[in-house]
């Protein structure tokens, strides 16, 4: 586990399976699940032993089920952790127990690891036949037992018997019988059905992307208009199309709306048409033809605007976005099909519909009136994005303001849409990384197999209740999330209650999204994970999973934030943190004082330092120097994102370079894959002076050179020794021929290797180097990326653990 | 004078100075006046083309303050003080400087007898080229559309290359096109269904501010742009030729989809409101044109005449009658609203219908009314009624100028004993107070200026007056006393130049009570023209059965005054030669279209009455009683004959003239033989001839009508052939039976309208009695 599936592999496994042409009725024989081996609590003292960076990756607590608890011997029955994670590993049987152990119940669902099918393909089952329990409506899975000789199967959530339907062992495409042990969903605890009709409350949309330039004074003059065209016009093989049914459509926003027809290819006039709309009180369309147009029928003419869009606006001057009109006017364009509406803005909307004002003041940051300015400002962004769900409307935002732009507010649209909020600040197309950054970024956001009109619900054993959804979705019904696009770069938290003592030795949990592919079939993706059961608090413990519980606590914290605000999101992990040591120290360490003092079990060390990671990130730390912009565009970091790169969002990779192993920077001989240098614990004392370090928190990339860094280094790694040419900030490593130059490079890349992590990400991280002894404002930067040093009004980890065992012992 | 000499002596003074009077000798007293019974009035066309008089290339020499009246032949001028004595205010002026020269035997043109009209064309430059707006309807089938873009497209090589060109298109919502914008076809689009404010027009156009205000703080997003309307929406022809033809070359069928049971949303209102918004930025007072195309019916938004159900029907005069309206009462104050607004922004609006049905040209009339702008009502675009029509709106003069004047002003100065009443014709009033303004109101008065944002050269007005003097002539003066009046007319010339045309006029005034020299003046076909736009512009605020009542009185009234009769005696009822036809052309005018309405629609009574508040006297009467002609093989070439039911023989050809229609009416006879095909054969030469004279006259007539009369050529019997009967006095009615003496040729006409005989009879009757 943890590691990427190639389709090779998963031939591979799918050949070892060779349980074929057995009839049903030598299905393993089904015992009753006995007790599990239960993973065991090994007390350590962080103090006495402090932690080292490793263990943050450390992978989940092992997943230990009753023998036989499967009704297939695959090894894949089980959750893959890379697409479900539960921060129990071993699951209480009653509320109060959960309660006593003061560890949260949830679940980090991230069904997508890959922006594309062919990166990471989950087995299909391939035939319409879609088995479900008649009462809590879960999918048949590999958890549930089969009677009557295989002719019903007992339900794993509810203990319903249900038929077995009649096609479940017939291989409709061969004509012949099928071994059902051989079914995918019994399987893969992560598979996809293709739904039939009855799935279906509409025919399969096509994909939709309709774009929303801003075309105001910044965004032409800071190149982003002509860098976004230019990058469509270049992605346009990439966006999904495989059923040449995607239709795109654009629009042009300033103190008016530009909307844009597009003649078929072949017309008799080629040329695009613009109509302008400067009526902002109910936005209207201008035509009912022509602006939104099929991709593969207008190619073409796609093409030629896409050329011209480029200057069409290159004399402006103004200065207004009406980008909330612009927003109503494209869902009424978008609403009757549905999809995307993507933003591209570099202008605070200050006319027409949602108007937002200029409302920070430099003044108020890192005060108490600080977390105002992350609240939406205008009820319309909450509103309109409600409505924009309900038809099936999904929004992104790309924001380029070198200005106030409230993130904060116009960050609720892909909130409520299952969108994404995508933010770079001072962004300059005339600076080459920051055009390349943002063109590979938008080219792989257009390429992603998004799905369409879908739906996430989850199911578990009785007795377990979803109490709470977080991320970017609306919750339509109580347990109902719907995403009008379902992208593939975001994982979901979901809250778990315990209503009723679980007499079972081990529960199911379900997660199901109903989506329309960017192909155009309705399909279902499932994914069941099976958890043992406990009466034991020391189980809890020892099967808690640190990383899952941080990512729970990060989209807590954001909810606190935007409730309650930043001191109270901050005090409420303090005491989160506290609470559990102390639990931890009275329940299982018997008030044990022994060593430093701060006791925890092995698998949640990491936890501590976690927790300070999250109180020092932009999104939460105390400051009067973060802009509101960034803040909000770290909530959304920090509520949206998938664990791996959560993770090293709170907990930075850190690596040395100048003294890494000669194998690091070097393919492995096994794999191929490049090796990194071990990571290092996030602290100044780490640093020589004579350095060389990468410090990666997937957003930004650090190359930090030591003051006495050796010319020789330099010369190797930049091509220079004169350490003054070195030029500061944003940067693109040069490409030299020398093998230090090389493994530096391989390194930095490697760093950002989302495939390796397991994840789907758009995000190019910036390089930015920065001299010791150079620009103090972009060095105190990187540094504040040292989670375990002081810095600003942060604590130290030494002073944290100090505080923490203070609270602990009282 | 006999009377063939005094119409000959008329018409010279017509063709000179383009003037009729009703009256050629004053009544010097208000008393004598009032037993006129036609008022005093001149049918003037000021800019009528005069090519033997120079154009006179200084400035004009004008009277003190108030007074201005410009120097004529009828000023006393005392060459060797170089003094002028102003007829109108008898005060003395001395000449400019440059005129001291002058002497008996050199004497400035102005001065010059025959020079009582005389043009100036003044220092002035026109702020502007002329502007053209074109406002298109896209509610349209393809084939109408595409006939319509063409015409636009080449009257573009009919307009000088500086003129100012924009467009505007219409279906559902109003699209104003930026040729001035090169990347692609670019438009602003206004929602059909609202009422957008000038100021909106403008800023939504991005023509809000042009030059900061002092005190205004810069709106966000709305800085001044960097160059106004003139250099995104209104071009020079040369330089924005390719866009325009480009734009109107794609232009499309309006794309919204209209249901089967539904009229085409079509927003008229909106596009003529942002087109006047449009112009209201920047060219105020810089003369223009707002040339409206329609297919159809406004039913959207500000100004729809008619809902989008098709179940519900267009208004007809019938429930404008009953006042049985949803949309009329709204829409007329809408486009009545706006043409106040265009008319004080000085720019014509022209509107060209090419539509089966009607398109609101009752709702929308002020807007050409009152601008001089024309109207042209067709059935399609695609007919060459239109497309002619059309092209000779930009019919040029000899030095390749457009034949049409913007921006005109007309002012009219008296002498004392006359006063000015009012105006009736294509103006609106300058609301200017002076000693020539009289007590009374006949059409638009209280004035002594008037507005005509448009002029043409056969534009015509009817200007009444009033006698103001209580007692006898004055004794100041030596000789026969003269009544004057001078009409003053600045207009921007298409050339670029402003322009003065000055024309004087001079009447004896009569001697004492009871001069037979009033009466010998009268001007019977200048008197109805003039009682007829009297009578219209009655119509359109009175009910018809009571402009009709006035019609008979006043008649009755003028005969009991000027006929010869023994009292309670019809048959000794006796008129002068120059009064006989009054009756008849009043006869016509009552059974005409003007006052007739209810077999027309509320549109073409509308497009009629606006035509004859256009033209001069003989078009007017050729509206009012058209002329009839007859070919037959005892006569060489056209006879004309009476406009009688008599008329129609079946050996005969008769040519119907009525301005509007020109109708060719083959008798039984002749039908019969046209369609053996006689005129094809050997030896019937002279039938051929026969069938093509009323064609070759007809062509004749056509020439140069504006607009362009639709072509009728009928057989009798042939359903066509009711044009002509509803134009024909009903001498032979189905009452009348075929026994009263009448030619048993003759065709009999199914109407309960009473025949000229009986209409006279009554009028003899009651003239007689005096009653009237
Ligand atoms: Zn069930
Ligand atoms: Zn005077």
């Amino acid at each position: 586990p943890g590691m990427p599936q190639s389709p090779d592999a998963m031939a591979q496994q799918f050949g070892n399976m060779s349980l074929g042409g057995q009839p049903v009725q030598a299905a393993p024989p089904m015992q009753q699940p006995t007790a599990a081996h239960l993973n065991q609590l090994y007390p350590t003292d962080l103090i006495s032993q402090p932690l080292n960076a490793a263990e943050v990756d450390q992978l989940p607590p092992l997943i230990h089920l009753p023998p036989n608890t499967s009704c297939t011997p695959s090894p894949h029955s089980n959750a893959d952790p890379r697409y479900i994670r539960s921060t129990l590993n071993c699951v209480p049987t009653t509320h109060s127990l959960l309660k006593k152990s003061k560890l949260p119940f949830a679940l980090v669902i991230q069904p997508y690891t890959s922006l594309h099918d062919s990166e990471d393909p989950v087995p299909v089952v391939p035939d319409q036949v879609i088995s479900r329990c008649r009462r809590c409506r879960a999918y048949i899975n590999p958890f549930v037992t089969f009677l009557d000789h295989g002719h019903r199967w007992r339900c794993n959530m509810c203990n319903l018997s249900n038929d077995v339907p009649q096609a479940f062992d017939w291989d409709a495409a061969a004509q012949k019988s099928r071994d059902r042990w051989q079914r995918e969903e019994l399987n893969f605890s992560c598979c996809e059905f293709v739904a039939p009709q009855e799935y279906m409350v509409r025919p399969p949309q096509p994909l939709v992307y309709l774009f929303l330039f801003d075309v105001s004074y910044a965004a032409v003059t800071n190149g982003l208009l002509a860098t976004s065209a230019r990058c469509i016009l270049e992605s346009l093989d990439r966006i999904p199309n495989a059923d040449r049914r995607t239709r795109v459509g654009f629009m042009a926003v300033d103190s008016s709306l530009h909307y844009f027809s597009i003649p078929r290819d072949g017309s008799e006039n080629n040329d695009p048409s613009m109509l302008v709309v400067s009526d902002l009180d109910e936005p209207f369309l201008p035509t009912p033809m022509d602006l939104l147009v099929n991709l593969s029928e207008c190619r073409a003419n796609v093409e030629t605007f896409l050329e011209k869009l480029q200057s069409m606006f290159q004399d402006t001057p103004i200065t207004a976005s009406a980008m909330g009109s612009a927003l109503r006017a494209g869902h009424k364009l978008v609403a009757p099909v549905g999809g995307k509406i993507c933003v591209l803005s570099a202008t605070l909307p200050n006319v027409g519909h949602g108007k937002l004002e200029m409302r920070e003041d430099k003044k108020v940051l890192g005060t108490s009136g600080e977390s105002k300015l992350l609240g939406t400002q205008n009820s319309f962004y909450k509103s309109f994005a409600v409505e924009c769900s309900k038809n099936q409307v999904s929004i992104d935002m790309f924001l380029f303001s070198s200005q106030y732009q409230d993130v904060a507010s116009l960050s609720n649209l892909p909130r409520y849409t299952g969108g994404q909020t995508y933010f770079y600040p001072g962004w300059n197309a005339a600076r080459s990384e920051d055009a390349i950054k943002f063109a590979r970024e938008f080219s792989d956001y257009l390429s992603s197999e998004i799905g369409l009109e879908a739906v996430l619900r989850v199911r578990a054993t009785t007795g377990l209740r979803m109490s709470t959804f977080y991320g970017n979705f609306f919750n339509r019904s109580s347990d109902l999330c719907a995403f009008p696009a379902f992208p593939r770069d975001q994982a979901y938290v979901v809250e778990v209650a315990i209503d009723e003592t679980i007499t079972k030795p081990y529960v199911c949990l379900q997660a199901a999204v109903l989506h329309t592919t960017c192909n155009g079939e309705r399909r279902i993706r499932v994914l069941t994970l099976a958890l043992p059961t406990t009466e034991s608090l020391a189980n809890i413990y020892a099967s808690a999973d640190p990383a899952a519980i941080t990512v729970y606590f990060s989209h807590k914290a954001v909810e606190r934030v935007l409730g309650s605000g930043l001191d109270a999101a901050r005090d409420a992990l303090q005491a989160k943190i506290i609470e559990i040591l102390q639990t931890y120290r009275k329940e299982l360490a018997g008030g044990n004082m022994g060593g430093g003092g701060l006791q925890l079990p092995a698998n949640l060390r990491p936890l501590v330092v976690m927790f300070l990671g999250l109180i020092k990130n932009v999104g939460l730390r105390k400051s009067a120097q973060i802009p509101s912009d960034l803040r909000s565009t770290a909530l959304c970091l920090l509520s949206t994102l998938p664990l791996p790169l959560l993770i090293q969002y709170i907990y930075p990779k850190f690596y040395s370079l100048h003294d890494m192993p000669d194998n690091a920077g070097v393919p492995d001989p096994h794999t191929g894959e490049i090796l990194l240098p071990p990571v290092t614990n996030l602290s100044s004392e780490r640093i020589v002076p004579y350095g060389l370090y990468l410090i990666d928190d997937g957003v930004n990339q650090f190359l930090w050179i030591g003051r006495d860094a050796v010319p020789a280094l330099l010369l190797d790694v930049f091509g220079t020794d004169d350490r003054t040419a070195l030029k500061q900030g944003k940067t693109t490593m040069p490409v030299l021929d020398n093998e230090f130059n090389e493994r530096v490079r391989a390194v930095i890349e490697k760093s950002k290797d989302h495939r390796a992590k397991g994840v789907g990400s758009i995000v190019v991280p910036t390089l930015y180097i920065i001299k010791e002894d150079g620009d103090p404002s972009l060095k105190l930067w990187a540094q504040t990326l040292l989670v375990e040093d002081r810095a600003d009004q942060g604590v130290s980890l030494q002073q944290w653990m100090g505080m923490l065992r203070e609270k602990v012992v009282q | 004078m006999d009377y063939e000499g005094l119409k000959d002596q008329w018409s010279e003074i017509e063709e000179r100075d383009g003037v009729r009077l009703s009256w050629n000798t004053f009544p010097s007293s208000r008393m004598e006046a009032s037993r006129l019974v036609v008022p005093i009035g001149a049918l003037y066309t000021p800019l009528k083309e005069k090519t033997d008089t120079p154009l006179l290339q200084y400035e004009p020499v004008s009277c003190k303050a108030p007074c201005r009246a410009v120097l004529n032949p009828f000023c006393q001028v005392d060459m060797r003080a170089r003094l002028w004595i102003c007829p109108f205010c008898l005060q003395r002026n001395a000449l400019p400087p440059h005129y001291k020269d002058i002497s008996q035997d050199a004497i400035p043109p102005e001065l010059h007898p025959n020079s009582t009209t005389i043009e100036y064309r003044l220092a002035r430059p026109a702020p502007s080229p002329p502007i053209f707006l074109f406002v298109v309807d896209t509610c349209q089938e393809e084939d109408s559309l595409k006939a319509l873009k063409d015409s636009i497209i080449m009257s573009l090589s009919l307009l000088p290359p500086y003129a100012l060109v924009g467009l505007i298109t219409f279906g559902t919502m109003a699209q104003v096109h930026e040729l001035g914008y090169t990347e692609c076809a670019k438009s602003y689009v206004f929602r059909g269904s609202k009422d957008y404010t000038s100021k909106q027009v403008q800023e939504m156009l991005g023509l809000g501010q042009l030059g900061p205000r002092p005190n205004m703080q810069v709106q966000p997003g709305r800085p001044p742009m960097p160059a106004g309307a003139g250099a995104r929406f209104l071009l020079p022809v040369s330089q924005c030729e390719f866009q325009l033809t480009n734009a109107l070359e794609q232009l499309q069928k309006d794309p919204w989809p209209v249901a089967n049971d539904k009229r085409a949303l079509r927003c008229t209102g909106v596009a003529l409101s942002v087109a006047v918004g449009l112009l209201e930025t920047q060219f105020v007072n810089m003369g223009g044109r707002i040339m409206l195309f329609s297919g159809g019916p406004a039913t959207e938004g500000p100004g729809m005449v008619v809902g989008p159900e098709l179940r519900e029907p267009i208004r007809s005069h019938h429930d404008i009658d009953r006042d049985n309206i949803k949309y009329y009462k709204k829409a007329l104050k809408f486009y009545d609203t706006l043409a106040k607004r265009v008319s004080h922004n000085g720019h014509i609006v022209d509107i060209f219908a090419g539509c089966l049905d009607q398109v609101g040209l009752l709702e929308m009339k002020g807007l050409s009314n009152s601008t001089g702008g024309h109207m042209i009502l067709t059935d399609s675009f695609t007919s060459s009624m239109y497309k002619q029509s059309f092209a000779r709106v930009f019919n040029k003069d000899a030095d390749d100028n457009l034949l049409m004047g913007f921006n005109a002003s007309l002012e009219v100065l008296t002498t004392k004993e006359l006063k000015v009443t009012g105006l009736i014709g294509h103006a609106v009033s300058m609301n200017k107070k002076s000693a020539s303004v009289g007590e009374t109101e006949c059409g638009i008065g209280n004035t002594c200026s008037w507005k005509m944002c448009g002029i043409d050269p056969e534009a015509s007005y009817g200007i009444y007056f009033e006698i103001a003097s209580q007692g006898g002539p004055s004794q100041l003066q030596q000789g026969p006393q003269k009544g004057m009046m001078q009409f003053l007319t600045y207009y921007q010339h298409s050339a670029g130049q402003y322009h003065l045309r000055v024309t004087t006029v001079a009447r004896n005034l009569s001697g004492p009570s009871g001069d037979p020299a009033i009466a010998q003046s009268f001007d019977q076909e200048a008197a109805a023209v003039l009682m007829s736009r009297i009578a219209v512009f009655k119509a359109e605020v009175d009910d018809g059965p009571d402009v009709l009542r006035w019609v008979d009185r006043m008649l009755i009234r003028l005969c009991s005054r000027f006929a010869e009769y023994r009292k309670d005696d019809p048959s000794s009822f006796r008129l002068e030669k120059n009064f006989t036809l009054y009756p008849q052309f009043m006869f016509h005018l009552r059974r005409s279209q003007f006052l007739q309405v209810f077999n027309n629609s509320p549109d073409e009574t509308a497009f009629y009455r606006h035509v004859l508040n256009h033209e001069d006297v003989s078009n007017s009467l050729i509206m009012i009683q058209p002329t009839l002609d007859s070919y037959g093989f005892d006569h060489e070439g056209s006879t004309p004959v009476l406009l009688d039911s008599t008329s129609i023989q079946s050996e005969t050809i008769l040519l119907l003239d009525t301005f509007f229609h020109i109708l060719i009416f083959h008798g039984e006879t002749m039908a019969e033989w046209r369609k053996a095909g006689y005129q094809d054969q050997e030896g019937y030469d002279s039938f051929r001839t026969l069938l093509e004279a009323p064609k070759e006259d007809a062509k004749d007539l056509i020439q140069d009508r504006f607009p362009l009369p639709r072509f009728i050529v009928c057989d009798a019997g042939g359903s066509q052939a009711r044009f002509l009967l509803s134009k024909l006095n009903p001498s032979t009615t189905h009452t009348t039976g075929s026994y009263g003496g009448v030619s048993q040729t003759a065709q009999t006409i199914f109407t309960d309208d009473v025949s000229l005989q009986t209409f006279m009879d009554h009028l003899m009757k009651l003239a007689v009695s005096g009653t009237g």
